[in-house]
């Protein structure tokens, strides 16, 4: 799923912009997804994505589980992608990846649910206030079945082919507490994403940049993109731009591992990033190890 | 709390696993071992192995589950690659006040798998699927 997201960036990225190389390797068997956390209409830009380059560039077959329907897709894409109105169908259907109907010809090698939390209010029985205790067991009923198929199709996959990697599960949630509403507590979580945390090992944050740099852009508006998790072991950023596709990216880009004048640079971006947005629980930003700067025209969300 | 074994758990179940194969039981030092990792379901975990209430499903595609069934004679159905199980101890104990690695269910499960007393039975695809996704008749 890392790798994944990375060759989406990779992908879009401009030679121009381009600092450094970007590894794109595949996951460790036993991680075994990536939560995309934030802005719906960003996140689902960046499945999206993420499904096209998985099955355009590295050749996978993708399942998108989405409640909302994508009205233009190539014809290519279109058996891609499933539309479950309730949480119970969309349980079924990821549990009946198993079946021989879905693992021939090939198995899937990615499955992407948009909008977790859209699916769990389904599990709140009516209640629209505050959290209720069904959500968050649906939450780890979802969350472990999309563990679990990873994990059994990732086994179809070894035994069709030594080469192949493993199933990868990428999920997009956006949180209903907002640390800033919430006067900045550390202790403001969600306990949803708290379960959520439990089953997906690696978190991409998408945090949009408020302050004055982000308003002189102009139309195009600035967001951080962070990786965390314990899935992720070596610190890197992101630098891309991204002219020619719908949704119009710009990241910044220093490796981690190298001690150069770019990297210097994005810690102290991090550190300008803090000052602009105190309200963000210091763990939060000191847990990341990936950080990226995405500028974004909204004229396609 | 994230939902694979730590290290000193899944160490645990394989040096029970190698007692039991060896001496057909668990010493002392592995139960008292049990009871301070996993907790008081512990006990109630050992109570559901000596009652052979855990049974292994599979089905055509290769898909496997345990069911697990519990001491009001409902069954629960949990996963083979990660912890989750659809009864109120998790759901309150586990998820809602992480004051527990398991519950009893899971762990009935993993101790039975490592000491090869799982029942087993077969099923379809399609029951597979309503079992997974929680939509099986009860």
């Amino acid at each position: 799923m890392t790798d994944i997201l990375t060759l989406v960036f990779k992908t879009f990225m401009s030679q121009t912009d381009l600092k450094k190389d970007l590894t794109v390797s595949p996951p460790p068997p036993t991680t075994c997804g990536a939560l995309v956390v934030g802005d719906h209409s960003v996140s689902r830009s960046v499945l999206l994505l993420a499904a096209v380059t998985a099955a355009s560039q590295m050749g996978m077959r993708v399942m998108f589980f989405t409640q909302t329907q994508i009205q233009s897709l190539p014809a290519s894409l279109q058996k891609c992608f499933s539309y479950p109105r309730t949480v119970e169908e969309l349980l079924l259907q990821i549990a009946s990846l198993h079946e021989s109907t879905n693992t021939s010809p090939t198995p899937p090698s990615l499955i992407i649910v948009d909008r977790l939390e859209s699916f769990l209010s389904d599990s709140r029985g009516g209640s629209h206030s505050g959290f209720h205790p069904g959500e968050q067991s649906c939450a780890a009923h979802l969350s472990a079945l999309l563990c679990d198929t990873a994990a059994f199709l990732t086994q179809v996959l070894e035994q069709r082919s030594s080469t192949s990697g493993p199933c990868r599960v990428i999920a997009s949630f956006q949180s209903e507490v907002d640390p800033e509403q919430a006067g900045g507590e550390p202790s403001a979580t969600d306990p949803i994403l708290d379960i959520l945390d439990r089953y997906f090992q690696v978190r991409c944050t998408l945090d949009q940049d408020r302050g004055y740099e982000a308003v002189a852009a102009g139309l195009q508006q600035l967001w951080h993109i962070y990786l965390s998790g314990r899935g992720i072991t070596e610190a890197s950023c992101l630098t891309f731009s991204w002219p020619c596709f719908p949704v119009l990216l710009t990241a910044t880009l220093a490796r981690g591992s190298r001690r150069t004048a770019i990297q210097k640079d994005s810690r102290q971006l991090v550190r300008e990033d803090y000052s602009l947005r105190p309200s963000l629980p210091l763990r939060t930003l000191m847990s990341h190890t990936c950080v990226a700067r995405v500028c974004i025209d909204h004229s396609f969300v | 709390m994230p939902s694979l074994l730590p290290a000193v758990a899944e160490q645990l179940f394989r040096d029970i696993q190698k007692t039991y194969q060896e001496t057909s039981q668990i010493p002392d030092d592995l139960l008292i071992a049990l009871k301070f990792v996993f907790g008081p379901c512990a006990l109630q975990a050992l109570d559901l192995v000596d009652q052979r209430s855990v049974t292994c499903l599979s089905s055509p595609s290769g898909r496997k589950a345990f069911q697990v069934m519990g001491g009001s004679g409902r069954l629960y159905t949990c996963f083979v690659s990660c912890h989750y199980c659809p009864c109120p101890a998790f759901a309150y104990t586990v998820l809602r006040r992480n004051e527990g690695l398991l519950c009893k269910h899971v762990l009935a499960a993993y101790l039975c798998q490592a000491l090869g007393v799982t029942q087993e039975e077969s099923v379809s695809d399609q029951q597979m699927s309503k079992l997974l996704s929680g939509t099986a008749a009860p």
